[in-house]
Parts: structure tokens; C-alpha cells; sequence
């Protein structure tokens, strides 16, 4: 039978994956960059709704859901993989009101009258069938998939706009959006890059060896000089592992140091963040790793930092730049309030 | 012409594709899941080892997460004792899923009593084609051995199948809580090619012995480590299975891996070693390392093989981590007062009293705890129930148990499956309490003493008259009492011991060890004499001259060198050298020094060609055939009247496949040194041979294309 083929071929898929996830990110397992992880979340999403048994859009964001939430688990630190969840859930429900012949408009975001006045929207049970709703949805799906293809070029392409000639410039750790951004901007300008080396895994060494190639004057320099050194710079920019609602950051380790020490000098701090880091969490988790061992001593190694909205200056997305008090917005625009809790 | 081309063209396209395969087939795994020991008993009586829990996930599924991460895609998993139960847990787990990336096929038998067994098995079912990895069902590691793996695989591709074994060690320095005593060992390594030549497990002694000849051989860089922690996870050839098979008084690996490094030198295997600095692998082999590689785990050493992952894929095992390292499953309740320090792991659907004081332990599912109780280092599986005002410092209470009212379990006690304690009682340290009587565990001793597997069940009745002894387990106690010296000689007491053995050196034993050492020391540390070359030389000429006149097949005569080559204490270059020497003086032996040329080849040759096969079993590697070449040279220097002769017993030898052309032509080009030898390369009749070898070789590679 080739549909119980297909569903068996769907499930191994999403065990690999979910084995993947769960070793993601160490020593042992293929590390990805979270954009891969991304595209890869989305394209399995898109072969679910290919593949998956459904004929309403409530079952299959059923089925979404219940995927969703096994993928989350399998790797709580990596939220992009929530983020493209709850995007693919905003999409069928979009899709399913387009069918319905409801307007665009009238989906968007509530008025607080509306709110008042409406039973709110759990009424609409997502129970009617339509013929071409699978199509929509994949194609949708796929514009999404193109969208997540460029985003870390569309974050350099603003790098002009951002960094002028001889300015020094600080960043935090390794990320591979940050990279894009500099060397993007080194193509015109001439600039100093100043990396911590965020000890003890020293992505920054990495950094900084792929920034050296691209012929960028760079300096590399131990957590603890940040503060010193901080007020030669002109400019700071980070990557982030997530965004959170309320325009903080849950970045790598240090990096809640170098904000502090940057609103100490007033030097503006610009986080590089594509939009599917956009998360609609709050709570922070640290997680921590250990590698070092020792007898009869503790050794706490946190991985990631909360940084608070207030320390941010600007945010850089593939949509353009904003500032964190409007990230709340984005978020709305983003994903579906009912859906923030899988 | 042609014809030829196109022949040749396939058969080398023939040779890639199985190339090809060699490197697509899936990586093998050997699952030991018995350790075939009773270090765990009382406790592996009701369970095998690889099932017991150490942070509430069977041993066994830390071991095949690790090999599965790893890239393993098959497991052979082999059980002896409680097999069924094993069977039972893995056909139920994640790793019989059709999805299962990994295929895990599970063997047993009751009649495995050692890993030698289980490997010979392997070989007489012919289960590996290639390279696997070999662990044991209570390895928990995070370590990435696919360096480990690529360096053996590599080291195999050089030279030709002499490297049988990787060991993958790591480093930590001595004294490390997840060193293993028992387990410690020194290694004696060559610097560059990590080849082992000498392993030994300390065994608290101060002072150890190194033979000298390991010293002697090709590399000038050696190591002597003591701070590596075997892992216990080794990277096998095939040919691992097969040796066990042949040498079937090998036990254990350590029987294994003794052999071949004594044997090296016969056999021509070679075993290698992998040090890693970061990642985790330790064997939980006794309960001390049970105790330190459960702490190590709930405090993230492990990393991805935390608590809160989850990694069998279970329902409902998750659980949340907080700071401090608590972690707390689904369900749990916590009184009011309560605290949990740190390092702490709670299964799901316990429930704790008020005021309890919880630090660096692991309790189960399904757990009851009362009021005022203090835990410190203890590990409570699941279904447990301890009462009020109960203290437990560093001991393990297994499945089922209860302890009642005011109980206080001292250091290093063990409560085994469904004992009942108390109330108002203190067990003293080291106390081993089980249903189980221990003397119904000797009378059945006798037969079956190495491995864990024994009906228990037949002698039950007979056990339950014996009544429980109220002041040792308490009023409403029920279970009796394991002295931990119990066993009669003083070896198995070492073994049984629990938590492992502690050592304290004992000043006379370790005088005594010194003053045998010393002594040894001094035969062994003199290198073979001179006198004992000659004598060996003598020997080996008698031995030839026996097996002309008597006829003796080659093996025999083969046989017969060995054993001198151990009596004489000779390596294996020299023996070659000698062999090759006594060969070619044997027409002057036999008739004087006055020969001439002819006569000397014409008596010579047909002497090669029958012990060819002498030769053939001591020139294998590239090494021996340069050694054997320059043995030749020097003695032609020696006899420079008879140099043209040199050009015909070299041929003779290349005729009989003794020796390769590439090994003559490398020999040819490099191994002048003095002019003496340059000399002797000028000769004409040499030359030509060259020349001639060169274009055969051309020619050769010509009809390849």
C-alpha cells in the first residue's frame, strides 16, 4: 500500500530528525547553524502536510501541533525549531480563511473592542473541507522556505548602511549572520573588528580566523578585557540564539557583559537577528554543558546569556531595522496569539 | 594487446566498486550485556547489570545512545544471564522501533561464560565483515570515537592488517573519582605511531617493571601513562573474533590484549591506542563507580546524555532541570520545608514529606519519602518507601524496598530488591542486605562460579524457613544480612567486594613485590648478549641441517626457531637476519670456504627454494624485506670474492616471491651507506638485474592500463 509507505517513510523522517535535534549542537552530533535548522523544520513540516493523512485544516494543524511539540522537546534550547511550528500553524490558518472567502483584514490582529464584543475566535472550528486548501498551504509553505533561504543575505545587504570607514567594532562569540554582515560591509569600507573569544568553547577564535580571511583588520580578546577595551569602540554587534517577546535576547554567554559595558561607554549595540528567531517565550532556561573534568570541584559552565531589551539599541532583521520596544508587533504578525503555547 | 588492456581495465574497476562497498558497509557494534562476574550481587540476582538504573534510564540504553550517535548500524547484543529480561526491555525500547536507525539484534545463550566466548561465537556465526566496535552493556560515554575509527582504518590500509585493536582511552589524571581502581592501568606507548607496547593494570603497587626489549625497537619517542581511564570501548578487526577463536584459553580483553603484545613478535599483530581529552567514558564496574558515574551524569558531564533529554524516547520520563542541577520528572510533590540542594534527580510521581533535606541523589519513579528525612549521595530507585525521620548517606535502596521509622543507613549499605528495614535502627557501614540467603547462593557456587547466571528459584522454600534475624534488619525487618567477607580464598573476596575494593598497600606484601621485581628485574633487563646471537646462530644452522636430513616440513622448522628465538630471547628482525645469514653460509658449512662461484650457487639455490616457506613466515612487511636484503648484502661484503654470485640468489628469491621488486628496487636506490656498498651496487651483474626489474615493472604497469 503505498500510503502506509509514504506515512512510514514520513515517521522515520521525523525520527531522524528528532535524533538529530536531540544530539544537535555537541560534540558528538552534526552541528547546524539555527538557520539550517530552520529550513530544515519547515521542509519537514511541508512534507507532514504533503503526506500526513488529514481533510480539514483543524486536523491537520492537529497533526502539526502534536509533531511540534515532540520536536520541541527533543531540543528545548533550539527555539527556531518552535518558531517555524507556530509559523506553519499562522500559515493554514491564514490559508483556511482565504478558502473560507473571509478577508485578510479581518484576521489581522483584533481590536480591542473586537476582543470584547466577539465570543473570540475559538468558534471557527477549521472544520470545512476545501478542495485546494493542500495546494495552498504547500505554496505558501514554500514561500516561506524562499524566505528563510535569504535571509542572512538580506541582513548584510543593510551592512553599508550601518558601518562607515574606519570605525572599530566589536562583537561577541561566533555567528554566521554576524559574519555575513561584516564581510558584507568589507567589500567598501575599511574597519576593525575587536572578538571576544567567549571562553571555554572559544567560538571566537573561529570568528576571527574567518574574518582575518576576508582580509578584515581583526583583534581577538579575553572575556575578561571587554570592559577595557570597550571604550575604543565605536559600534557593537551580536548575534542572538533567540529573540524573546519582550525585545530581550537569550545569547551566548557574555554577552549580557558586553551590553552592560556598552551602555556604560553609550556605545550603540546592534543585534543581527533574521526573523524566524523571533520566539514568543519569555521564561529563560540556562543550559548548561560541562567538558572539563575535575574531581572534587563543581564546574557550572552556562551556555547562554539574558540580555534585557533595555540594553538594546537596534535590531537588524531580514525585514530592516527596529527597535525593540517593537518587537512585541512583530511577533503579532508573526504568529497566532492562540497558538503561542503548542 | 588490447584485449589485455580491457581485461586489466575491469579488474581494476572491480577492485574499486569492492573498495567502494568496503567503505559503505554499516559500522558493527558488540553489545556485551553480561559482565560475567558477580560484582553486583546481591543486586543482579533479581536484574542483570545492563538493566539496573542509573539516573532512571537503564545502563544498557546509555550504552546503545552512545553507539548509535556514534554512526552504529548494527548491534549484536549478547545476554547470558536473565537474558529474557534483557530481551524483554530492548524489544520494548526505542531501539527495535522499525525507524531505529541503529538495528539491534539480540543473541543469547546460557553457555557464554566470558567475552572469549562471546567472541568465538562471533566468529563461528561469522556476524562482523568489517572493523566493529566492542563495549560493554554498562559503558555510559559520550566520546566521539569516529577519529578513533578513521585513524584504525587507516592504520589497517598502511599496513596490511597488522594493527588488530584500538583502544580508546581518556585522560584524566590519577585519583579522578571516575577512575576505577581495579581498572587502573599503565600503558607503555610509542609516541608517534600510538602503538601499545605495554599495558598493566597497577594494582596499587608502587613499583612497576618494564620489560626492556619494548624500549628497543624501531621508535625513539616512548610514553609511559598512568593517567588514562580505559573507557572500555575498543575498535576491533575482524581478525579480533578469529584470535579469540584460535587462543581459546582467552578470558577476558586483558587476556587478549597481554597475548598479543607477548606474541607480537610471532604473530605480527599490534595494538593501538586513542587518547581523548574531551567527552566522557566510563565503565560502571563496581558501586563506587555506579556512585561516581551517576553524580558525574545528573552534574552534566555526559552532555547530550542529560537527565531532561530524554534520549530513550520514553513517555513521561522527561523532566525539567533547574539551576543547581536539580531536575524533577512529571508529578512529583514536594513538602512544605523541603529542600533540594543541588545535584539532585527526581522521577516522576514521587512524593516527598516536609522538611527533608535532599542533596547530590537520584531517586526513582513512583517514590514515597516521609518528613525529616535526610538523603546525601543516595540513589533510591523506583518504588521505594522510606518513612520519617530516616537519614541515608552514599548507599543504593533498590526496587521495592522500604525503610521504616527512624532508620539511619550508614556509608556503602545496600538495600537489594523488596527489603524491609527498621524501624529504629542503624546499619553500620558496608552493610549488604538481601532476600535472597547467602548461603543458598554457595551451595549452587560450585559449578557455575564465573558467571552471574544460576536458578535461584528451587531453594526457595528451603530459605524461606530460615527466619530473619530482628537485630540486624530490625523488629519488622525482612532480608538477611551479606557479610562482605564471605567467600572462602582471598581472590574472590576481591571480587565480590561491592563498591569496589579499597586498596591499602600493605607494607609487606609490597616489600615482597619489590624484592621479586628486583629480582626479575635483573634477568630480564640485560638485553640478549652477543653470546646469546651466536648461540641462537648455532642453533638455528643445527636445526636446518636436522630438517635437510630428515626431511622435516617447513612449519615444524618454523615452529622449532620460534620456540629457540623465545629460549635465546631474540627479536624478530634478527632472527631474520640470522635466518638469512645461516642460509647463505650453509654451502660453505657444508663444504668448505674454497668453492667457487658456481659451485656455491649451484648448491645454494635448490636449498632456497625449499625453505622458501621459512622465509616467506618471517619477511611479511616492508620492513622485514629491506632487513632480509641487507642481511644479504652484508654478507656478500663479508665474501666479496663471491659478489657475482649475489645477483642469482637475489633473482632466486624474487622467483620464489621471498622478496617483492618494489622491496629490492627501494633497497637498491636508499641502502647504500658506505662506499663499500656503493661498491657493491656498481657490480654489473646487479645492475642489469635492476634494469631488468624496472622494465618488468613498467611493462607490468603498462599492461594495467
Amino acid at each position: 500500500m503505498p500510503g502506509a509507505d509514504k506515512e512510514a517513510d514520513l515517521t522515520e523522517r521525523i525520527e531522524a530528525f528528532l535524533a538529530d535535534l536531540k544530539r544537535g549542537g555537541c560534540g558528538t552530533g552534526p552541528i547546524r547553524g539555527s538557520g539550517e535548522t530552520a529550513r530544515e523544520t519547515t521542509a519537514l513540516l511541508r512534507k507532514v502536510t504533503a503526506q500526513a493523512r488529514w481533510s480539514s485544516a483543524g486536523d491537520l494543524m492537529e497533526i502539526i501541533r502534536k509533531e511540534g511539540r515532540r520536536m520541541t522537546a527533543a531540543q528545548p534550547s533550539e527555539t527556531t525549531v518552535g518558531n517555524m511550528v507556530l509559523r506553519v500553524l499562522k500559515i493554514i490558518r491564514e490559508e483556511y480563511a482565504r478558502s473560507r472567502g473571509s478577508s485578510e483584514e479581518t484576521d489581522q490582529q483584533e481590536s480591542l473592542h473586537k476582543l470584547l464584543t466577539s465570543g473570540g475566535l475559538s468558534d471557527e472550528n477549521f472544520r470545512q473541507h476545501y478542495v485546494h486548501l493542500k495546494a495552498n498551504v504547500i505554496e505558501a509553505i514554500n514561500e516561506l522556505l524562499t524566505e528563510l533561504e535569504g535571509t542572512t543575505d538580506n541582513i548584510a545587504m543593510q551592512a553599508l548602511e550601518h558601518i562607515h570607514s574606519n570605525e572599530v567594532i566589536m562583537t561577541v562569540g561566533r555567528s554566521r549572520t554576524v559574519e555575513a554582515f561584516l564581510k558584507d560591509a568589507a567589500r567598501k569600507r575599511k574597519f576593525h573588528v575587536i572578538v571576544a573569544e567567549c571562553a571555554p568553547f572559544c567560538q571566537g577564535h573561529e570568528m576571527a580566523t574567518n574574518l582575518s580571511k576576508a582580509s578584515i583588520e581583526t583583534t581577538v580578546i579575553a572575556d575578561a578585557a571587554i570592559f577595557a577595551v570597550m571604550s575604543r569602540v565605536n559600534k557593537v554587534i551580536i548575534g542572538t540564539q533567540t529573540v524573546l517577546a519582550n525585545g530581550g535576547l537569550r545569547a551566548v554567554n557574555g554577552t549580557h557583559t558586553v551590553a552592560l559595558a556598552a551602555r556604560h561607554h553609550s556605545t550603540p549595540l546592534i543585534v543581527c537577528a533574521p526573523m524566524f528567531k523571533l520566539s514568543p517565550q519569555v521564561v529563560i532556561t540556562t543550559v548548561v554543558r560541562n567538558r572539563i573534568i575535575l574531581s572534587k570541584v563543581n564546574v557550572h559552565c552556562p551556555v547562554f546569556d539574558y540580555v534585557p531589551p533595555e540594553l538594546i539599541t537596534l535590531f537588524i532583521s531580514n525585514i530592516g531595522g527596529n527597535a525593540p520596544s517593537y518587537i512585541y508587533r512583530l511577533m503579532s504578525e508573526l504568529y497566532h496569539p492562540e497558538d503561542h503555547d503548542l | 594487446m588490447g584485449l589485455v588492456a580491457s581485461r586489466g581495465g575491469k579488474q581494476k574497476k572491480g577492485n574499486v566498486t569492492s573498495e567502494q562497498e568496503e567503505e559503505e558497509q554499516p559500522l558493527q557494534a558488540v553489545l556485551v550485556a553480561d559482565s560475567f562476574n558477580r560484582r553486583f550481587f546481591p543486586i543482579s540476582k533479581d536484574q542483570p547489570r545492563a538493566l539496573l538504573p542509573l539516573g532512571n534510564v537503564a545502563m544498557i540504553d546509555y550504552t546503545l545512545e552512545f553507539l548509535t550517535s556514534t554512526g552504529v548500524q548494527e548491534t549484536f547484543v549478547f545476554c547470558c544471564w536473565m537474558s529474557n529480561k534483557i530481551k524483554d526491555h530492548l524489544l520494548k525500547s526505542k531501539w527495535c522501533r522499525p525507524t531505529s536507525p541503529n538495528v539491534v539484534h539480540i543473541i543469547t545463550s546460557d553457555l557464554y561464560r566470558s567475552l572469549g566466548d562471546v567472541l568465538r561465537d562471533v566468529d563461528a556465526k561469522n556476524l562482523v565483515r568489517n572493523d566493529f566496535i566492542l563495549v560493554y552493556g554498562d559503558v555510559v560515554s559520550n566520546i566521539d570515537v569516529s577519529q578513533a575509527l578513521q585513524e584504525h582504518r587507516h592504520r589497517r590500509k598502511v599496513d596490511k592488517n597488522i594493527s588488530v585493536m584500538t583502544m580508546v582511552f581518556k585522560e584524566s589524571s590519577p585519583g579522578h573519582k571516575s577512575r576505577c581502581e581495579e581498572d587502573d592501568v599503565i600503558v607503555a606507548m610509542d609516541s608517534k605511531s600510538k602503538r601499545v607496547l605495554h599495558y598493566q593494570k597497577t594494582q596499587g603497587l608502587k613499583k612497576l617493571q618494564f620489560p626492556m626489549n619494548i624500549f628497543q625497537h624501531g621508535s625513539d619517542e616512548f610514553e609511559i601513562r598512568h593517567d588514562l581511564l580505559d573507557c572500555h570501548i575498543s575498535i576491533c578487526s575482524p581478525q579480533v573474533a578469529e584470535l579469540f577463536t584460535d587462543n581459546f584459553d582467552y578470558q577476558t580483553r586483558n587476556d587478549f590484549v597481554r597475548g598479543i603484545l607477548v606474541n607480537e613478535e610471532i604473530l605480527g599483530n599490534q595494538i593501538h591506542l586513542y587518547v581523548t581529552q574531551d567527552g566522557y567514558g566510563a565503565r560502571v564496574s563496581n558501586l563506587q563507580m555506579y556512585d561516581s558515574v551517576s553524580s558525574d551524569m545528573v552534574r552534566r558531564w555526559v552532555y547530550p546524555l542529560t537527565p531532561e533529554a530524554n534520549f530513550t524516547d520514553q513517555q513521561g520520563q522527561g523532566c525539567t532541570h533547574s539551576r543547581h542541577n536539580v531536575y524533577r520528572g512529571a508529578e512529583v510533590s514536594l513538602g512544605h520545608g523541603s529542600q533540594m540542594e543541588e545535584n539532585v534527580l527526581i522521577g516522576r510521581d514521587t512524593s516527598i514529606g516536609a522538611n527533608c533535606h535532599i542533596s547530590n541523589s537520584v531517586i526513582g519513579n513512583n517514590c514515597t519519602i516521609g518528613d525529616n528525612v535526610v538523603l546525601d549521595r543516595a540513589h533510591m530507585w523506583n518504588n521505594v518507601h522510606i518513612s520519617s525521620n530516616v537519614e541515608i548517606h552514599q548507599s543504593v535502596v533498590c526496587d521495592g524496598a522500604v525503610v521504616k521509622e527512624a532508620v539511619r543507613l550508614n556509608k556503602q549499605c545496600v538495600l537489594a530488591y523488596n527489603v524491609v528495614i527498621g524501624p529504629n535502627l542503624s546499619l553500620p557501614e558496608g552493610t549488604v542486605v538481601s532476600m535472597h540467603h547467602p548461603e543458598e547462593e554457595e551451595e549452587d557456587d560450585d559449578d557455575e562460579f564465573l558467571s552471574d547466571d544460576q536458578e535461584v528459584g528451587h531453594s526457595k522454600d528451603k530459605t524461606r524457613q530460615k527466619a530473619f534475624n530482628p537485630a540486624e534488619v530490625g523488629p519488622e525487618g525482612k532480608g538477611y544480612i551479606w557479610k562482605a567477607s564471605m567467600n572462602d580464598t582471598e581472590d574472590e573476596e576481591l571480587a565480590q567486594c561491592l563498591w569496589g575494593l579499597v586498596l591499602n598497600p600493605d607494607p609487606e606484601s609490597d616489600s615482597e613485590s619489590e624484592a621479586s621485581e628486583e629480582s626479575q628485574d635483573r634477568s630480564r633487563s640485560v638485553s640478549p648478549e652477543i653470546d646469546d646471537v651466536n648461540a641462537f646462530q648455532l642453533e638455528v644452522l643445527g636445526t636446518l641441517q636436522r630438517g635437510l636430513e630428515e626431511n622435516i616440513v617447513c612449519d615444524n622448522l618454523v615452529l622449532e626457531i620460534n620456540s629457540l628465538k623465545y629460549a635465546y630471547n631474540i627479536t624478530l628482525k634478527e632472527v631474520m637476519q640470522i635466518l638469512t645469514r645461516v642460509v647463505l653460509e650453509y654451502p660453505f658449512q657444508q663444504q668448505g670456504t674454497q668453492l667457487t662461484t658456481l659451485q656455491y650457487t649451484g648448491s645454494l639455490l635448490p636449498l632456497l627454494k625449499t625453505w622458501s616457506p621459512v622465509f616467506k613466515n618471517y619477511i611479511k612487511r616492508a620492513q622485514d624485506h629491506l632487513d632480509c636484503l641487507s642481511a644479504v648484502e652484508e654478507l656478500f661484503l663479508e665474501q666479496d670474492t663471491h659478489q657475482t654470485a649475489m645477483v642469482k640468489v637475489l633473482m632466486k628469491m624474487y622467483q620464489l616471491e621471498i622478496l617483492e621488486e618494489e622491496a629490492i628496487l627501494k633497497w637498491f636506490s636508499t641502502g647504500a651507506t658506505n662506499d663499500k656498498s656503493r661498491q657493491l651496487r656498481k657490480n654489473q651483474g646487479l645492475q642489469k638485474f635492476i634494469q631488468w626489474l624496472k622494465e618488468a615493472e613498467d611493462e607490468s604497469s603498462e599492461e594495467g592500463e
